[in-house]
């Protein structure tokens, strides 16, 4: 093994190393000295509420952002512009690599592509099909044939299977279709800098004003070729639909998305996402080999422009579909899977860092600074459900008889619960801002279900358990062990699947 | 975006400030610290934990009413001896010393009030010497040494119901049970043992309604029922024995005692009597011991059950059995 694997070995380490870490030190410390246990306990309580205050703060805000900007006409904005800077000229590459989703989950997405409030003659739709799916060029057929004359282009792509250095992962398809894009605009003599490129996830619909509020941004932005465009995602396809677990799931990682959006400094790209085509193409477009290929592509865009490129929250919505089964223990299965495909993303940590030491021009306080947030937002991901929920009782239980006689132990279950109560205002702000987010109610749903998605959150503290830690702890334990994660498609789509 | 960006940046560092001042006062308060005004120093203090049942009790520290009542916890307390008084409305008042340690909890949890005035009902007005109530809880027996009767009622003190009258000549009845199936009663003094059937048609073995057992060279101590509601475990001055409830039975001894007086207890579920006796070994140590006699059908046996020597320890055999 030579240094460069040994490193990278280290760093995948480093994680789940850590988490771990602190599970197994908090729990020894519970039996061997509840005291400093119940310290550490009521600290971490009292952070966890006090971050849950401030990130709610934030979601208000982010919340608030989303209701006015998402209404604006962007279009016409655009339209304002002034002519230098070149809206006129501007093209949209819009990807949509497909796994193994049917027609059911394309042609909404399409449909939605289509009805966009933006010139349509600008649009260059990319379907990326993998060319081992054997459905793939009957899809694209019929997709071509269905929506033909919508868009200015419409490109079927198939990715080969099997090239050397890649795996079966979503980046590998749409790099493989962003570079048959390069050809074509190549062909048509079209610069890049004109081009934005979007790679969305199959069941992505797009609000109307998506591509006029992505164009107004872009243009107007500094140095709008070193950053990436995130809109805020929502899961609205088929919320009305979902059973609650998985409803609830999927608005709570909205909201944290929101949240994200807040946070500049730390804000990187999820899943779909929009940049300049010609930094795409500078950077070597999106990883090959790697499962997060949505935030990997923002790190490499960072890395390539020593620490000058951000990314730009863009409040207007992304439509997905929510991910759930035909029934509550298969909807566990698949919310867990896809949650442990999202905490992969710690796999971002050995890349950074990695880059980091080969970067010489970034200064060391932002390296630092970064490789934390990173790390401390995995590490964190992976253990704060287990230490409120499982290590908190732990001193109470294992103190023993002496234990149980001091004032810290009887005090601890109080100040706890008395903390968690501070917490039902955060839920009814989160409960109350679900509910604005909610899509109209479609013909044949009863009104009580209104009611019902508002008594659902009760079931919070039980989808935390699940979904809170565990995804991330088997993400990062996989890491730590080498044992890579494949690509999987979630499954989705409109109909229970 | 970027007054966001600055609304942000407040709210986290005032989150922070929040954070850093807020968590030593939250810590201190869970280590059972208090700031003291006077000399400004935090002071170590503990809390009294009271728990009462029925809830809802004033609760006096030092004769002074607090603010709380049962169940609650009063922090911050100095270390020392506190007088504790628990009041209800209509309950006898909880008084107590408690002693209160730095960082540690006192408990005052297992109070429990006892009415004023009790829930008490006179069930009846009768000149009975004694009662006894069935092992099934249906029945009162009452016996009335005086008029020499016995008579039932329910456990209401309703539907009376006279059942027997006693021997005169049994001037004086040291005990008395009702049988098991309650068809009839034994009294004794310390010379007689009498069974006394309720109703004598029931059972043609019995020729007569009173049976007299005598015994003229022991004094009996003890009378039982074995669960056939037949035989009687008698316990004398001498012997434990056995004894039919029929008339001119003749009593089996079954172990032979050394002293007089012993203490017994009859299980009547399991058929087993307890009973303690004393016993001297070779080297002349005396021994109080107690044994369990099994009496049952188809178990008989004698087991001592622990040996309570006067001076050393010695280990014993198992007390021979004499049939």
């Amino acid at each position: 093994m030579n240094k460069a694997a040994i490193l990278k070995r280290i760093l995948e380490i480093i994680p789940g190393g850590l988490s771990w870490s602190i599970i197994i030190s908090l729990i020894i410390l519970s039996f061997l000295h509840p005291v400093s246990s119940a310290i550490i306990i009521i600290s971490f309580d009292f952070y966890w509420i006090i971050r849950t205050l401030y990130l709610t703060t934030l979601l208000v805000m982010a919340h608030a952002r989303l209701s006015r900007q998402r209404n604006e006409d962007w279009l016409a904005r655009c339209l304002n512009l002034p002519a230098n800077l070149g809206f006129s000229e501007l093209y949209q590459v819009v990807i949509f690599p497909v796994y193994n989703e049917g027609l059911e989950v394309l042609r909404p997405s399409l449909e939605a592509l289509s009805r966009s409030h933006y010139p349509k003659e600008k649009i260059i739709l990319v379907m990326a099909f993998e060319e081992r799916n054997k459905q793939a060029h009957d899809l694209a057929l019929i997709l071509e044939k269905e929506f033909s004359g919508r868009f200015g282009a419409h490109l079927s792509t198939f990715h080969p299977d099997g090239i050397l250095g890649e795996s079966r992962t979503k980046g590998a398809n749409a790099t493989w279709a962003a570079k048959m894009v390069k050809k074509f605009l190549d062909t048509r003599r079209i610069a890049y800098e004109q081009v934005v490129v979007s790679c969305f996830d199959a069941d992505t619909c797009v609000d109307q004003e998506y591509f006029g509020c992505l164009s107004y941004h872009f243009l107007t932005s500094d140095k709008r070729h070193q950053a990436s465009y995130q809109p805020m995602p929502v899961y609205n396809n088929n919320i009305w639909q979902a059973p609650s677990f998985a409803r609830l799931v999927e608005i709570s990682s909205s909201f944290c998305q929101m949240i994200e959006s807040m946070r500049l400094e730390k804000f990187v790209t999820f899943s779909s996402h929009s940049m300049s085509f010609k930094t795409l193409v500078q950077i070597d477009y999106w990883p090959t080999n790697m499962i997060s290929d949505d935030s990997v592509i923002y790190w490499k865009g960072y890395l390539y422009y020593n620490g000058d490129y951000r990314v730009i929250p863009l409040y207007v919505t992304v439509s997905l579909d929510v991910a759930y089964s035909s029934n509550i223990w298969r909807t566990m299965v698949v919310q867990y899977k896809q949650k442990r495909r999202w905490a992969w993303g710690v796999e971002n940590f050995p890349f950074v860092v990695n880059g980091f030491i080969r970067n010489k021009q970034i200064s060391l306080f932002h390296k630092l600074r970064r490789s934390f947030h990173l790390l401390e937002s995995h590490v964190t991901w992976a253990v704060w459900a287990v230490i409120l929920i499982v290590i908190g009782p732990l001193p109470i239980f294992f103190g023993g008889a002496f234990f149980s006689q001091t004032a810290i132990a009887y005090n601890l279950p109080k100040i706890t619960g008395l903390l968690f109560k501070f917490t039902l205002f955060t839920s009814l702000t989160w409960i109350f801002l679900s509910w604005t987010i909610l899509p109209p109610r479609p013909k044949g749903i009863s009104w009580f279900k209104h009611l019902f998605l508002i008594l659902e959150w009760i079931f919070v503290p039980f989808i935390i358990l699940i979904i809170g830690s565990a995804p991330a702890i088997d993400a990062q334990t996989r890491l730590m062990l080498a044992k890579y994660m494949e690509f999987n498609s979630t499954l989705k789509g409109n109909k229970v699947l | 975006m970027l007054n966001f960006q600055k609304t942000r940046g407040i709210l986290f560092y005032l989150s922070v400030f929040i954070f850093f001042i807020g968590l030593p006062f939250i810590l201190s308060f869970a280590l059972g610290y208090k700031f003291n005004q006077h000399s400004l120093k935090f002071v170590k203090t503990g809390l009294i934990f009271v728990k009462t049942q029925p809830a809802g009790a004033k609760i006096y520290l030092n004769g002074k009413l607090t603010s709380e009542k049962s169940p609650a916890s009063m922090q911050e307390l100095l270390p020392g001896t506190y007088k504790v008084t628990l009041e209800l409305a209509q309950y006898y008042p909880w008084n107590g010393q408690v002693e209160v340690e730095a960082g540690r909890v006192s408990r005052v949890d297992k109070v429990i009030f006892f009415p004023v005035r009790p829930n008490l009902q006179q069930l009846n007005q009768e000149k009975f010497s004694s009662f006894r109530i069935d092992p099934e809880k249906k029945t009162i027996y009452y016996l009335d040494q005086e008029k020499k009767a016995l008579y039932r009622s329910n456990l209401e003190a309703n539907n009376f119901e006279d059942l027997v009258s006693l021997p005169d000549k049994f001037s004086q009845i040291n005990g008395w049970e009702v049988s098991a199936d309650q068809k009839k009663v034994f009294i004794f003094n310390y010379h007689q043992i009498s069974v006394i059937f309720f109703d004598p048609r029931l059972d043609d073995e019995y020729a007569s309604s009173i049976v007299f057992l005598d015994y003229p060279q022991e004094k009996v101590v003890n009378v039982f029922w074995h669960s056939d509601s037949y035989h009687l475990v008698v316990l004398t001055n001498k012997h434990v024995q056995v004894i039919e409830s029929r008339l001119n039975a003749a009593p089996v001894n079954l172990v032979e005692l050394n002293k007089e007086g012993s203490a017994a207890f009859y299980d009547t579920k399991k058929d087993a009597l307890y009973f303690s006796d004393s016993q001297r070994d070779l080297e002349g140590n005396f021994y109080n011991n107690l044994y369990k006699l099994e009496l049952s059908t188809n178990l008989y046996s004698l087991e001592k059950l622990i040996s309570q020597p006067f001076g050393q320890v010695k280990p014993l055999e198992k007390k021979e059995l004499r049939e």
